[in-house]
Formats: C-alpha cells, sequence, structure tokens
C-alpha cells in the first residue's frame, strides 16, 4: 500500500492499544497540527485509523482564587481563629476571632456566609461557635483549589468545581481534543508495510522549473470534502437590484439625472403644483430641516411663474387652488420626499440647460420620510423615476413604455387603475401580476404631468413621468420579508452574503 | 390613503340597483378608482379613495357616480333651490376665520344609516378640503331648535343669525356631549371636543361664535351647542360652514347640499350678509347667496381628447362619455376654427382646475383598460451619469479587492457621528463638518445627515460581531455638512469609505487596499502622517491624492474601537468620491 507522507507519518505516531492525541501525534510525526489532523480524518476516511473526539474542560483559577491558594479559604482562617479562641467550647464576641484571624473588608463577610454553609459552626447575636467535629483538613473546596493550583485539576471532584464555579473562584471553558487509534485494517497494513508514496500536494514552484514534476505521483484529494467557506467581496443585494434596473432603462434609453438630497420646498413640491397647506407638506410629513432653513436664491422669474400657476391656474380656462402661497415656505429647505424635485430641476433647465423633446430620464436615488421604521418601510428609501417627453404623448404610450418596463422583471399583465395625483393628469396606479405567487400587486404610480407643472417650468410639450420604490422590487424579487436587514446600518452581514445574486 | 365606510345595502337602495351582490358592487366601485380595503364590523365597505373626488366622501355621492357608470343618469343636475329666509349676519369675527356660508334644507326624511352617513361626510370634508378644520368646518343644526332674530317687523319669516367674535372668558355655551354651562374657554380646557381642536383658536384675537336670538348654539371651529344637535328626527337642517377662505367652504357646502338632496331633501337658500363691521369682504360682495350651486364652463378641445388617449373618436362618442361622466358638453369651435366642446360642470365637482382634467373624466367614461398599450415612437440615446458610472467603477473596484460594499442609512445621529469615533462638530477633521440637522425628528436615532461614512461601518461592524471575520467592508456613499458657499447651504459629498477588520488588521492593510484603488485609476497617493481623532497617533496620514488633500487614513484607535464592542483591529480610510475624477 502506498499512502502521502504525512500519512505514514501519523499511522506510525499511532498506537492500537492507546489513544493519542492529535498534538502528540503531530509532535512525533514531526507535521503541524492541521496538516496531522487532515491526515488523521484522511485515514479515518480509510478505515486505517479512528479519530475520536471528547471535550475536556479547562478550568483556571481566577486572582481571587490565587490568593486564597496562598493564604488560605477565608472561611478555614475563621475557623481556625475560633478554634484557637475555644469556640469549639462556648461561643465567643466574634469582633475579638475576626480580629485574631487576620480577615478584612470583603473577605470578613465571604469567610461568614461560607463559614455558615459548610457547617463550621454557628454564628448568633454576634457571637460565634465552632463545630468541633469540623474537619478544615477534609475542606473539598480547599482540596479541589489547591489541586488545580497543581494542575491536577482533573482530579477534583464535579460538586467540589461547581461550588469554586459558584464562588467565582475558577474559570471553565470546554475544548475539543481529538485522539486516534489504530483499527485492526490500520494494524494490519502496517505489518505488510506501508511505503511513502512519491506523492506531491503542493505543486511547487522549484518543482515547475526543476522538471521534478515528471517523476512524481500527484497526491489524490478528498475532492469531495468541503472546501473552508471564504467571504468574497461582493455588491451589496439592493445595488445589484438598482443597477440590473439601470440597465434596462439605459438599454430603453433613459439618461440618468442626479441632483440634491437636501432641497428647497419650491423644487421638491411648489414646482409640482403641490398647493402648500396640502397635507402632505404639514411640518410633520415634510422632512424639514432644522440646520441650515433656507436655500438662498431661486431661479428669476420661475418662482413668480409657480406662484401664478398656485394662484390663477395655466390657460384660459384654468383655475388655480385656494391655498395660501408663500415664498418663504417655498425656499425652506428640506430632504426631499420624493425625487421628482430632480424632475422639476431638469424639466426647467436648472439642471442641464433648457431640453428640446424628445427626451428620456431617470434616476434611482434617494428619497425620505419622516416616519417610523417598520418591516417594509424606512425612512430613506431608493425611488426608481422615469420619464419621457415628447410632443403629443398619449395615455397608450405610457401604458406600453411601462408594460415594457416591468416585463423585463417578470411583471406582466399590467393594469392602469386611474388614480390621483396633484401634478399629474391623468394618473394611475399601476398593478402587476407577481412573477411567483400571481397575485395582483401594486408596482408604481405614474401620470402625465399637469399643464400647470409643465407650463411654469417653460415646457410646451408633453411628458409622462411613473415611480416606484426600488426596495418594494427588489422585496418582490427576492422575498426579502424585512428591510432593515437589507438596508442600513442594521443590516445582517450574514444576510447580504448569502443573498442570490441579481443579473 | 384616506378611507371611506359605504354600506352596501344603502348604495343599492341609493342607486336603485337591488339586483347587485356584493362581489358585482366592489368591481363596479373599483372602476371608480374607489378600492375595497376591508370590511367594518357592521358590514360596510371600507373604500380607498383618492383625495380628489370629495363628492364621493358619502354613499349618497358614490351612489351618484354609480349611477352615472351604470347610465342610469346622464348629464349634469343641479338641485333646485327654494328662496332664502334665513341671513348670516358677518360682525366683527376673528381675522383668521373670517369667511362664512350656509344652507337650509327642509324635509329631510333621515334614519340612522342617513345621519351616520351625514357625520361620516362632515369628518371626511373636515379632514381633507377643511384641512382638519383649520380652512373649513361644518356645523349642523336642528333648524326647528333655532330662533332667528325677526329682520322686519312686518314679515316674522325673515330671520337672522348672527357670526361673531367673543370673548372666551365672558360667553357660555353647553357643548355637544356636555352637560353643563361652560365659558368657551372651559370649553377649550376640560370638555374632550374642545381639547382636540384648542390649538385652532389658540392665537385668535377673539373667538369665533354663532349666535341666535336664543344665544350661542355654535363655536366654530371647534364644537356646536347641544341645543341644536341634530338626531334621526330632524327633518329640517341648518348648516353653517366657517374657514379661511370663501371658495373652499362654499364648495364643502355645496357637497354637503348634494348629499341631502339625494336623501330627499329641499335645499333653501340662505343670505349670507357681511356687515361694515367684518374684517374683510369676499371678492364676490358684501351679499352673497348660499349654497352657489353655479355650473362652471370650460372648454376642451377635440383633438385634445385624441391625443391623449391615443384614440381617434366621433363628436357624439365625446359628448356621450361627458354626459355619463355626469357633465354636459356642447360640440363649438374655438378662435382658430378647431372643433372643441363647451363642457357645463356641476358644481360638487371640485376637483376641476383645467381642461385637463375634463379628459381624464372622458378616459374614465370610455375605460382606460380598454385603451390598447404601444411603445412610443420616440427615439432617445440612453446613458448613465458621470458621477454614477465614477461610484460604479470604484465600487466594482472595491468588490474585486475583496470588500463587501454597504448601502447605509443617510441619517444619523451626533452621537454615531462625531462623539463615539472622538471627532468634535465644527472641527477640521475628516467628518468633523456642522450637522445638517431635521427639525422635528421621529426617532433619536436619525437627527441629522451623516458628515461622513466611516461611523456607518463602525455602526454594521459593531452589529455583526457575530459574524464570521474578515469583515473587510467598504461604501461608495453620500454625505452632507453645512457649507454657506452653497446654494442650498449644504454641501453634499460622495465619498468612499472603507475598513478593514480582522485579526491583524494593520495600518499596511489599509494603505496597500487605499494604493490598489487609486492606482487604478491613474493618480498619484501621498500619504503624509497627520493627526485625526478616531485614529492612533503615529498611525494616521492625510489622503493626498494627485496633490490634494481629500481624506484620512489609519489605524483606528482601540478607544473608538472598543466603544463599538469590536474585538478585532480595525484600519481604515475615507476620501472624496471626486479625487479619482
Amino acid at each position: 500500500m502506498k499512502l502521502p507522507q504525512a500519512q505514514v507519518a501519523v499511522l506510525e505516531a499511532a498506537s492500537a492499544d492507546e489513544q493519542r492525541t492529535i498534538d502528540r501525534i503531530a509532535e512525533a510525526a514531526d507535521l503541524k497540527p492541521e496538516a496531522a489532523t487532515r491526515a488523521a480524518f484522511e485515514l479515518d476516511d480509510a478505515g486505517l485509523l479512528e479519530v475520536t473526539e471528547r471535550t475536556t474542560s479547562d478550568v483556571e483559577l481566577t486572582e481571587e482564587a490565587e490568593r486564597y491558594v496562598e493564604a488560605g479559604l477565608p472561611e478555614l482562617r475563621l475557623y481556625e481563629a475560633a478554634v484557637d479562641a475555644g469556640a469549639d467550647e462556648d461561643p465567643v464576641q466574634m469582633g475579638q476571632v475576626i480580629g485574631a484571624s487576620g480577615l478584612a473588608g470583603d473577605a470578613v463577610d465571604i469567610a461568614l456566609s461560607n463559614y455558615a454553609r459548610k457547617g463550621y459552626g454557628e454564628i448568633d447575636s454576634g457571637e460565634i461557635s465552632a463545630d468541633p467535629e469540623a474537619d478544615p483538613d477534609a475542606d473539598e473546596e480547599a482540596t479541589a483549589l489547591d489541586a488545580l493550583a497543581e494542575g491536577a485539576g482533573a482530579y477534583a471532584r464535579e460538586t467540589a468545581l461547581e461550588d469554586l464555579d459558584n464562588r467565582g473562584l475558577i474559570e471553565q471553558t470546554e475544548t475539543v481534543v481529538r485522539s486516534v487509534t489504530l483499527t485492526d485494517d490500520g494494524v494490519t497494513e502496517l505489518m505488510a508495510g506501508i511505503e511513502t508514496a512519491e506523492t506531491v500536494g503542493q505543486v511547487t514552484s522549484e518543482m515547475l522549473t526543476s522538471g521534478e514534476w515528471e517523476s512524481v505521483e500527484f497526491a489524490e484529494y478528498n475532492v469531495e470534502a468541503d472546501a473552508e467557506r471564504v467571504v468574497p467581496g461582493r455588491k451589496h443585494a439592493l445595488r445589484e437590484m438598482a443597477e440590473r434596473v439601470t440597465d434596462a432603462l439605459v438599454g430603453m434609453g433613459f439618461q440618468e439625472m442626479q441632483g440634491p438630497h437636501v432641497d428647497a420646498d419650491f423644487w421638491i413640491n411648489d414646482c409640482l403644483f403641490m398647493p402648500q397647506d396640502h397635507p402632505a407638506r404639514n411640518h410633520w410629513d415634510r422632512f424639514a430641516l432644522d440646520t441650515p432653513e433656507s436655500i438662498d436664491e431661486l431661479p428669476t422669474g420661475l418662482a413668480d411663474a409657480v406662484e401664478s400657476a398656485h394662484r390663477e391656474g395655466v390657460g384660459p380656462d384654468g383655475e388655480g387652488y385656494h391655498s395660501p402661497w408663500d415664498l418663504d415656505f417655498a425656499k425652506a429647505l428640506a430632504l426631499r420626499g420624493h425625487t421628482t424635485s430632480l424632475t422639476a430641476r431638469h424639466l426647467s433647465g436648472e439642471a442641464m440647460g433648457d431640453l428640446e423633446p424628445p427626451q428620456r430620464f431617470f434616476s434611482i436615488e434617494k428619497a425620505y420620510r419622516n416616519d417610523t421604521l417598520d418591516a417594509t418601510h424606512l425612512l430613506e428609501f431608493f425611488q426608481i423615476e422615469g420619464w419621457v417627453m415628447a410632443e403629443d404623448l398619449s395615455v397608450r404610450d405610457l401604458m406600453g413604455t411601462f408594460t415594457e418596463f416591468y416585463e423585463q422583471f417578470g411583471i406582466t399583465d399590467i393594469e392602469f387603475k386611474p388614480h390621483y395625483n396633484p401634478y399629474t393628469e391623468p394618473s394611475f396606479e399601476l398593478f402587476g401580476r407577481h412573477p411567483e405567487t400571481g397575485e395582483m400587486i401594486e408596482i408604481g404610480n405614474s401620470g402625465i404631468f399637469r399643464p400647470e407643472m409643465l407650463d411654469p417650468l417653460g415646457v410646451d410639450c408633453d411628458v409622462m413621468a411613473w415611480g416606484l420604490a426600488l426596495e418594494r422590487l427588489f422585496m418582490l424579487a427576492t422575498g426579502a420579508e424585512d428591510i432593515r436587514d437589507v438596508h442600513g446600518t442594521l443590516v445582517d452581514l450574514e444576510f447580504l452574503r448569502e443573498e442570490e445574486v441579481t443579473y | 390613503m384616506p378611507t371611506v365606510e359605504i354600506d352596501p345595502d344603502e348604495l343599492r337602495y341609493l342607486t336603485g340597483h337591488d339586483e347587485k351582490d356584493d362581489a358585482e358592487l366592489k368591481e363596479d366601485l373599483f372602476g371608480l378608482g374607489l378600492e375595497f380595503e376591508g370590511e367594518t364590523d357592521d358590514g360596510e365597505f371600507e373604500l380607498e379613495f383618492a383625495p380628489d373626488r370629495l363628492d364621493r366622501l358619502s354613499v349618497e355621492g358614490v351612489a351618484r357616480s354609480l349611477r352615472y357608470h351604470y347610465g342610469d343618469d346622464r348629464g349634469v343636475y343641479v338641485p333646485s333651490t327654494n328662496d332664502a329666509e334665513w341671513t348670516i349676519r358677518v360682525a366683527d369675527v376673528p381675522e383668521d376665520r373670517p369667511y362664512v356660508t350656509g344652507a337650509i334644507v327642509r324635509g329631510l326624511d333621515m334614519d340612522d344609516a342617513a345621519l351616520d352617513s351625514l357625520i361620516q361626510l362632515q369628518e371626511k370634508l373636515h379632514a381633507t378640503m377643511g384641512r382638519q378644520r383649520a380652512k373649513g368646518a361644518i356645523g349642523v343644526h336642528d333648524l326647528t331648535m333655532l330662533k332667528g332674530e325677526t329682520l322686519k317687523d312686518d314679515d316674522d319669516s325673515a330671520k337672522s343669525i348672527t357670526y361673531t367674535g367673543v370673548d372666551a372668558d365672558e360667553e357660555t355655551m353647553v357643548p355637544l356631549e356636555g352637560d353643563q354651562e361652560l365659558t368657551l374657554r372651559e370649553v377649550l380646557e376640560v370638555h374632550h371636543i374642545g381639547q382636540e381642536y384648542a390649538d385652532l383658536v389658540a392665537d385668535y384675537a377673539s373667538m369665533p361664535a354663532i349666535y341666535d336670538e336664543i344665544g350661542l348654539f355654535s363655536f366654530p371651529p371647534v364644537v356646536n351647542g347641544r341645543r341644536t344637535e341634530v338626531s334621526a328626527d330632524s327633518r329640517d337642517l341648518f348648516i353653517e360652514m366657517t374657514g379661511t377662505d370663501q371658495w373652499t367652504v362654499d364648495r364643502m357646502l355645496n357637497i354637503v347640499c348634494y348629499a341631502l338632496d339625494a336623501r330627499g331633501g329641499k335645499v333653501e337658500e340662505v343670505d349670507v350678509e357681511y356687515t361694515d363691521d367684518a374684517p374683510v369682504t369676499p371678492d364676490a360682495g358684501r351679499e352673497l347667496i348660499r349654497p352657489d350651486l353655479v355650473t362652471k364652463e370650460k372648454t376642451v378641445a377635440h383633438g385634445d381628447i385624441e391625443t391623449m388617449l391615443g384614440v381617434d373618436l366621433d363628436e357624439r362618442d365625446v359628448v356621450d362619455l361627458i354626459e355619463r361622466a355626469g357633465m354636459d358638453a356642447e360640440p363649438t369651435e374655438t378662435d382658430d376654427g378647431t372643433a372643441a366642446y363647451r363642457v357645463e360642470v356641476p358644481p360638487y365637482r371640485v376637483d376641476v382646475l383645467h381642461p385637463v382634467d375634463l379628459i381624464d373624466d372622458v378616459g374614465r367614461a370610455y375605460g382606460f383598460n380598454e385603451l390598447e398599450p404601444r411603445y412610443p415612437d420616440v427615439s432617445t440615446v440612453g446613458g448613465r451619469h458621470e458621477r454614477s458610472r465614477l461610484e460604479d467603477a470604484v465600487r466594482d473596484r472595491l468588490v474585486g479587492q475583496g470588500f463587501e460594499d454597504l448601502l447605509n442609512f443617510h441619517l444619523i445621529d451626533e452621537e454615531q457621528n462625531y462623539e463615539r469615533l472622538n471627532v468634535s462638530q465644527g472641527s477640521d477633521a475628516v467628518g468633523g463638518g456642522e450637522a445638517v440637522t431635521i427639525e422635528q425628528p421621529y426617532s433619536e436615532d436619525f437627527t441629522m445627515v451623516r458628515s461622513w461614512a466611516l461611523p456607518s461601518i463602525m455602526m454594521v461592524l459593531e452589529n455583526n460581531t457575530h459574524r464570521a471575520y474578515p469583515q473587510d467592508l467598504a461604501e461608495v456613499g453620500f454625505s452632507a455638512h453645512v457649507d454657506e458657499r452653497e446654494n442650498t447651504n449644504v454641501a453634499e459629498r460622495r465619498t468612499v469609505a472603507a475598513a478593514l477588520c480582522h485579526a491583524g488588521a494593520s495600518y499596511e492593510d489599509a494603505k496597500a487596499a487605499l494604493r490598489a484603488l487609486v492606482d487604478g485609476f491613474d493618480k498619484d497617493l501621498e500619504t503624509p502622517a497627520t493627526e485625526h481623532p478616531t485614529f492612533i497617533s503615529g498611525r494616521t496620514a492625510s489622503v493626498v491624492i494627485d496633490g490634494e488633500d481629500v481624506g484620512v487614513i489609519g489605524e483606528v484607535h482601540p478607544e473608538v474601537i472598543v466603544e463599538h464592542d469590536i474585538e478585532l483591529p480595525v484600519a481604515a480610510f475615507e476620501f472624496d468620491l471626486d479625487a479619482l475624477r
């Protein structure tokens, strides 16, 4: 029989009569413990060796215990002093005994409580008596403590160890010790003689350059054995989903927008024809800033045009809101509640100059909501926002675009439920069929921007838009149930490591 | 979204469609945009509504819409009204609540269901158009309990009540659900409805109050008096609404009048007279006759309808669809000779602001889901923003170097952002920028926008000490701090942050990672020694890329590591993404 060198060494170091620990084997075989362990398991697989595992507890003395090893357990010192004072015949005043024992501070309390517990005597109304029958030399805890100090703790009694543990005198840790014995097959093979196979494990540089590789045999590995688990670098699971959506949209001709997270309410709401007394703009739902409070400048003319749209409407038959409109409120800063503020900045020409139709734009950027966290809602989420600017867009174009988009994610049978948004008309909530469960689920909100929004921004063609939370798409696609595990500082690294790759 | 509760039996009764079962009703309601959310304990439908069609906040309005939907009704309907006998005189009312409107409805045959519906309509109107009663508040009273002041000696049918402002400590009333006479201040302080709405009048110079000859019977927008409380036996109702805007209260009143008309009531006009003592005069003048059930007219072009819906329609179809939406349409031509319609819109439609709203109604009547989707024949070139390409390239690079990519919250609190990393706010150290803070945070964990990303990474390390190491984490993300040079007074920064946490993680490891990253972008990297309170002195350097100081690198100080309950060394760096451009 031929075996690799490490296995032969382990086999030869092992005995059929005696369990030997891996550490001992490794030393004898001149191997690293890991290599010896690996060889032992391979031999175990081959039936030549038996590996047994034993859990041993390792006991260490605490600092307090070390002191007692030197000076003796406090209760024993107390007993000695009590007997010296004659307390084995008649109760003696406690102060006297304690003074004589040399105990002080915490040690006095420790001595007293253990004294009574272990039956060395009694303490009653300030007097101490000692049981003449008690034998301090037979104290199990003291014996165990001494044994531990000498490194012979294995022979200490279990109950004594428990008591010491309870007193905080020892710390116990568990370790697994592997030992090996030769099996009958192993003995037989050894008797028959085992050659060291000229096998090589690692292919080395020297072996390659010297040509030695031509004359060696390669050790067989257990190719089915489990490999070590490594943690690879990877992109965040939600980011992967964002990339996937980005790819889809870029492929459909959409160009990406970016812009400020902290913005004036003007860009977040006023430009979207949201009346200033709209419930979503009250101080609770707005994510208003304390510092800083407001933007310095709004584009000249645009603020007037927006105010006029709010007050008077646009067009000969238009009407405005019967709501207050205040420039200071428009200039107040907030964390954007939706990324439609970016759309407003782009449509107005503020972001990258005036845009001529046709245009398609998108963003997958953070929006913020001032609310409480739960399993499906965070204070910050990624909003997928997209819009198309062209002459004479119809509801059918809107439907066609979104049907195409959602089909790329396996969501079909899109339905368009007429809906209301202050800044779009017509407006639709989008429903689609879940690829796995088959349920109809809400998948977004869409519409054609109102003239009261577009006219002040200087846009004189049609713009249709839609929005959707990336987290919602992620949860639909992955089945994740608690978004807090995924996004944010409460993230569970294990979740991110194990989450299936999105492509 | 808000919900409205509708009794399906009432709905069958008011639509005249007894044969419809619950399932059919639900489907028809969905068609109107009223989504079935569930059922109440009493078997009423809970319907989610979009807050535009406020005329559908009660079963009467929903039934009206359904009848149009079924084709039972067509065109505009306006209830006829009787002439006014009663006058509301507006005296020196508080300037904060100067407007009032009113109507009388007689001959109602109310029952508990009708009363419940009226109460719900009031509540929902308060919640929506009324902006929680701040903008408009409704009071409904049993008319028989009111004694108007006689206006003319020879005609005792002409009666008046007065809306005025009074001193909170001098006037008294017995409020609804109360049993003793209280001053208005006591109402605000001890009565449960008073307490709920006390904030609304806290800054008023005087308290709004409505009087008849007997005394104060309404304390808008807070609570009505008990004397005029409406019951299922009430037949004649007096409705008043006060608010900050005449248009708003008038439109709220219209919706209530239409609902009561559907219950068989006869609407009677009320004169509203703004006296010389009134602080403001409505645009419409001092003397108003209310309710203002006048239709409005808007012109919509035929071509605009066809373009928006993407289908060809003939004139008859359009007129038919408009009538089925509860409006009237008269074909006409615009000034430039194109085909159009003059559309008459009923006075409960508070949502119609622009002709585009009429096109939406045509589409709904046509059935949007009947339209065939088509991919628009518009060609554009797609592409990513340069910065997002850069972010992505850096992320790819870091992942290739073995980092796990993170996506942390941008919101954090001061303790996590500064204190736990030993950084002082307002200092020059990386991360020390002045905090962008939230005015009214819900949670004390999220009170500011993070000024750097390393604190977030430290939190992730702290929350994952039970997970396998190495934990080499990186984030290409967002941070912000106050900067008065910016228009928004906020400097928004994209930042690259990374931390290596494993046995033996050292400055050298972090530098090697940073070196590999920066080399990939063909930039010069220098790391002159510096001090930073988060890192160990003597093992900290500035990140200088192409000669510019853009960040910091070092071994995190044990004090910071232990503060985060981490038991392994951490080496980290953070710098501006733009340095790699």
